[in-house]
């Protein structure tokens, strides 16, 4: 018996070398990285890629204090964050892995299906309350959000909301997976998604950037050519003194294979 | 009249209430175990996740919440019994004893986020482990404390002191005594806490979450200094995350089925073991 | 001989002073948890409220030098569009950002690193005396390049415990009203303990004064596996059945609401409730009922006048139990309320929790920021509360102890 619990704790103290990395980060990235590290650990299998979400806030949180060699992100790496990472001494790496578009969506059944950036900053600062104040039906709107942790959040109030604060008492929902599944149940609900996460549970709408003057709707074509205006790169950060344990991964997630799974997944390749 | 019948309503509504309450426990073990039993296969036992996370098994997450128990009692277990015997052996019955009682009763109390946010802050942060092994086995291992310390006072308590007179009397002193005597007599209901407290430990998610979890890990964890998966956050990871709920929720019935068996087990490992032996007590 | 004894008793003592230490583990502990808990917690109190790094800056002759959060938070938002609001003159308010220096020069403009940038800023801040700039103090013009800056305030105690926007990465200041968190953990934990405690009390006369053996040798295994369920299951169960449900029954826009919450807590709190209460309704003295049946009572009237109110001091003490249970809860919490940081104004509407958020977000707040010490401030205030009611609920006990005597 007591050999047997020594063994164990042999093979658990026994430091691994494989060549082993962390990916933190992004909700809205983390489907990309685990179909991608599936596939990597398949045609490499001395390594292994350890795969965690939270939200790019988490993601950058843990590449500052390192507990993570690549911070998976959906949002541009803040100022003071990349000054944090600078004064510990250190130089930060950032690479576009893939293009996502956010979606507005709303339940099925609602009867508008385009909105002015105006009309959705309105809306998700509590300014605009009720559908018919936009042209649907007289009922209540009920906004869903992300977690402040949230890489979306930051880039739907960056880009929608030109910085101005969601409304204070917006539901969070953890992950976008759980607003969708919100909004399908929830007959006054809007929200925003990665395009990836759209579903037939779930309608899109089309957005104007130029006040009414176009409207068009999230698509993978919409995106790559730049037409939808709701577009954002997708970033994996790392120091650089960790390039060489972080290089494979990420080259294969750049070469045509990963691009690949990229576009399977349901965003936009960078190429 | 008027208070028989009182009697009568009075007693129906407790005895409707009693088995409303086993209802809600049917229900909510029918609604895991008739969902989740058919995705429950050796395949889904022994594979890891694939297709981004809709098929495939659990295994790796099975794998890193036994490491987790083991690595949480290595810690808990000895350092409980330890203090469960200091203060059944050798305080006595001053203000330093129930000082300590109601520490160890306070630290039970401690909501478990709070265990996490401790947990965070010292062994990932301040000591350095990072998200690892180490760190959710340390922090797993000091909410479950007050568990083992206070089931082993009880087994301690429970031998007669004329086995403890009797040993002494012999001329052993009264660390032999303790571990020659006192010791192997308990150790039944010593053990009853630990097997209570593998089924309280596997459940624990806030702890984890910042101090161990991993959503994806390809390969089983090599070390104690890696991160590793967890049945708890798996489950709430594949019920709230991923591009396609609708195709992990079989996969969520089965994490939940798979989970709930094994606290399940557990628990009524050490009901059935705590009822044999107080039967065995009661006919010496 | 000699020395073999020597040797013993050495390990002896050796043991005996580990054994001693390990006494004092669970003392230790409690005291660590306090420190880190309220030693970063309350350094929140101890920098001005705007994100690290950054700085406001306005016009030398604007005659405001200081701003609470709430207002600069208001200014961003265009809530607060005049100077004279603020006690500045009557001029419409000109947020600028750091970005927004790129609608004004080029990057070849601001030299190399950005050396020139400080310059520009400059320009820009005296060129617009109703401006108020949010600028990196790595990059702030200086006095005598044309800027003031205005000192922003600490996030005070009464900002903290009383404000009630909880918006922890708003920029430039965010706030950290903790007021709709603790309401909401508040209200989850009432409703769950008006829920539980007739059910968990009648279940526990059941069980004590009516049940006979075989149905109580059913029961206690249960109840006690309902104790195991462990929170994430309820959690998923409250998300994908009691949610909607709740939704479909009460008409509602959104299942995920307070009174989801407290109705799976509930749930959760029901076996601290039922067995501490059984155990005090067990030790009343079959004195007492005997006294009252022999006086003509019927078994309900004894129950309801002579042992309830007997074990009164126990029942409390598995109300307030059940109310900690109930209080510390993450899991079920985080995934069925909602998290919305809203003051309730009725129970079916989202709420957010202390345990939820600090689990929410905890993951992205970096280590020694304002938002990380924000949520070990609210990790302070779960702690006090789980202890006070650990000292309480024992106190409540050992009151009726003496009294038995």
């Amino acid at each position: 018996m007591k050999k047997i619990i020594l063994g164990w704790l042999l093979i658990l103290l026994y430091a691994g070398n494989l060549n082993a990395q962390r990916v933190k980060g992004s909700e809205t990235v983390l489907p990309i990285t685990q179909k991608a590290a599936e596939n990597f650990i398949k045609s490499h299998p001395r390594t292994n890629v350890t795969v965690t979400g939270g939200g790019s806030g988490v993601g950058i949180s843990s590449l500052m204090s390192g507990t993570t060699d690549i911070a998976q992100t959906s949002r541009r790496i803040k100022f003071d964050e990349r000054k944090k990472i600078k004064f510990a001494g250190n130089n930060l790496r950032e690479v576009e892995v893939a293009f996502d578009a956010l979606a507005i969506v709303v339940h099925p059944s609602n009867k508008v299906s385009q909105l002015t950036r105006e009309q959705l900053s309105g809306i998700f600062t509590g300014k605009i309350k009720n559908w018919k104040e936009v042209g649907g039906e007289d009922l209540k709107i009920i906004p869903y959000s992300r977690e402040t942790s949230s890489g979306t959040y930051e880039f739907f109030k960056e880009s929608v909301l030109k910085h101005k604060n969601f409304m204070s008492g917006i539901m969070s929902m953890p992950a976008n997976g759980a607003v969708i599944q919100s909004v399908s149940q929830t007959r006054g609900a809007i929200a925003y998604v990665g395009l990836a996460y759209l579903s037939d549970k779930v309608k899109p709408l089309a957005v104007s950037y130029d006040s009414g003057k176009t409207f068009v709707k999230p698509s993978v074509e919409s995106a790559k050519n730049k037409s939808y205006p709701i577009v954002r790169p997708l970033y994996y950060y790392y120091l650089s003194k960790d390039e060489a344990k972080v290089k494979n991964f990420i080259d294969y997630l750049l070469s045509p294979t990963g691009q690949k799974i990229v576009e399977e997944t349901g965003y936009v390749p960078v190429s | 009249m008027n208070q028989k019948f009182k009697q009568k309503a009075a007693f129906f509504l407790f005895r409707l209430f009693s088995f409303f309450i086993v209802g809600i426990l049917i229900s909510i073990l029918g609604f895991i175990v008739i969902n989740g039993i058919s995705v429950i296969s050796w395949e889904f036992l022994t594979e890891s996740p694939t297709d981004g996370m809709t098929s495939g098994g659990i295994f790796p997450a099975i794998v890193g919440t036994f490491y987790l128990v083991i690595g949480s009692l290595i810690f808990a277990v000895p350092l409980g019994v330890m203090s469960a015997i200091y203060t059944t052996e050798y305080a006595g019955n001053g203000f330093i004893v129930r000082f300590i009682r109601m520490m160890t009763n306070n630290l039970a109390s401690v909501p478990s986020i709070v265990f996490g946010l401790f947990g965070m802050a010292l062994f990932v942060n301040k000591l350095e482990f990072g998200d690892s092994i180490l760190a959710g086995s340390l922090t797993l291992g000091l909410l479950t404390l007050p568990l083992i310390i206070r089931t082993s006072e009880e087994a301690l308590k429970a031998v007669p002191d004329s086995y403890r007179s009797g040993s002494l009397a012999l001329g052993a002193s009264k660390l032999q005594t303790i571990r020659k005597v006192v010791l192997p007599s308990a150790l039944p209901n010593i053990l009853t806490g630990v097997i209570l407290s593998i089924g309280r430990v596997s459940g624990e998610t806030a702890p984890i979450l910042f101090t161990v979890a991993a959503y994806f890990l390809p390969n089983l964890p090599q070390s104690i200094f890696d991160q590793a998966m967890a049945l708890p956050y798996h489950l709430y990871v594949l019920a709230t995350s991923g591009t396609d709920l609708e195709a992990s929720r079989p996969m969520a019935y089965g994490t939940a089925l798979v989970l709930i068996a094994i606290v399940l087990i557990f628990n009524l490992m050490a009901t059935f073991m705590r009822q044999r032996l107080n039967k065995k007590f009661k006919q010496n | 001989m000699a020395q073999k004894n020597l040797l013993g008793k050495i390990t002896e003592k050796l043991t005996e002073s580990l054994l001693t230490l390990s006494g004092a583990l669970t003392t230790i502990a409690i005291l660590f948890i306090t420190i880190f808990l309220f030693k970063e917690g309350f350094g929140l109190f101890k920098s001005p409220a705007i994100e690290d790094g950054y700085g406001l800056y306005v016009h030398p002759e604007n005659p405001v030098n200081q701003l609470h959060p709430l207002d600069v938070k208001n200014m961003y938002d265009e809530e607060i569009i005049n100077w004279n609001e603020l006690g500045g003159a009557n001029q419409e308010i000109m947020v600028f950002r750091i970005d927004d220096v790129f609608d004004y020069y080029t990057d070849e403009d601001l030299g190399e690193n950005y050396s020139l940038l400080p310059e520009k800023l400059g320009y820009i801040i005296s060129d617009h005396k109703n401006i108020i700039a949010y600028v990196p103090e790595e990059f702030a013009p200086s006095v005598t390049q044309g800027s003031k800056k205005v000192k922003v305030h600490n996030t005070t105690l009464s900002d903290f415990f009383l404000g009630k926007e909880w918006l922890p990465t708003a920029t430039p200041s965010p706030l950290f009203g903790a007021l709709p968190l603790i309401l909401g953990t508040l209200l989850v934990s009432l409703i769950a303990i008006v829920l539980a405690l007739p059910l968990g009390l009648g279940v526990a006369v059941y069980l004590s004064e009516l049940a006979d053996e075989r149905m109580r040798k059913f029961l206690k295994p249960v109840i006690e596996l309902l104790a195991g369920i462990p929170s994430v299951v309820y959690g998923f169960f409250g998300l994908v059945v009691v949610a909607p449900l709740v939704q479909k029954a009460f008409n509602l826009p959104v299942g995920e609401t307070a009174f989801t919450g407290g109705l799976i807590l509930a749930i959760m709190a029901l076996p601290t409730i039922i067995s501490v209460a059984e155990d005090a309704i067990r030790n009343t003295p079959t004195a007492m009922r005997e006294a009252s049946l022999a006086l003509g009572a019927t078994q309900w009237q004894t129950i309801y006048k002579v042992v309830i109110p007997y074990a009164g001091s126990g029942i409390s003490a598995a109300a307030v139990l059940g109310i900690g249970r109930a209080v510390g809860e993450t899991m079920a919490v985080l995934m069925i309320t909602g998290n919305a940081a809203v003051i309730p104004s009725t129970i079916f509407e989202p709420v957010r929790t202390i345990p939820a958020t600090i689990a929410a977000e905890l993951g992205e707040a970096p280590s020694g920021g304002q938002h990380f010490q924000s949520l070990f401030l609210l990790g302070c205030i779960l702690f006090l509360i789980s202890m006070i009611i650990s000292i309480v609920s024992e106190m409540i006990s050992k009151k009726k102890t003496y009294k038995s005597l």
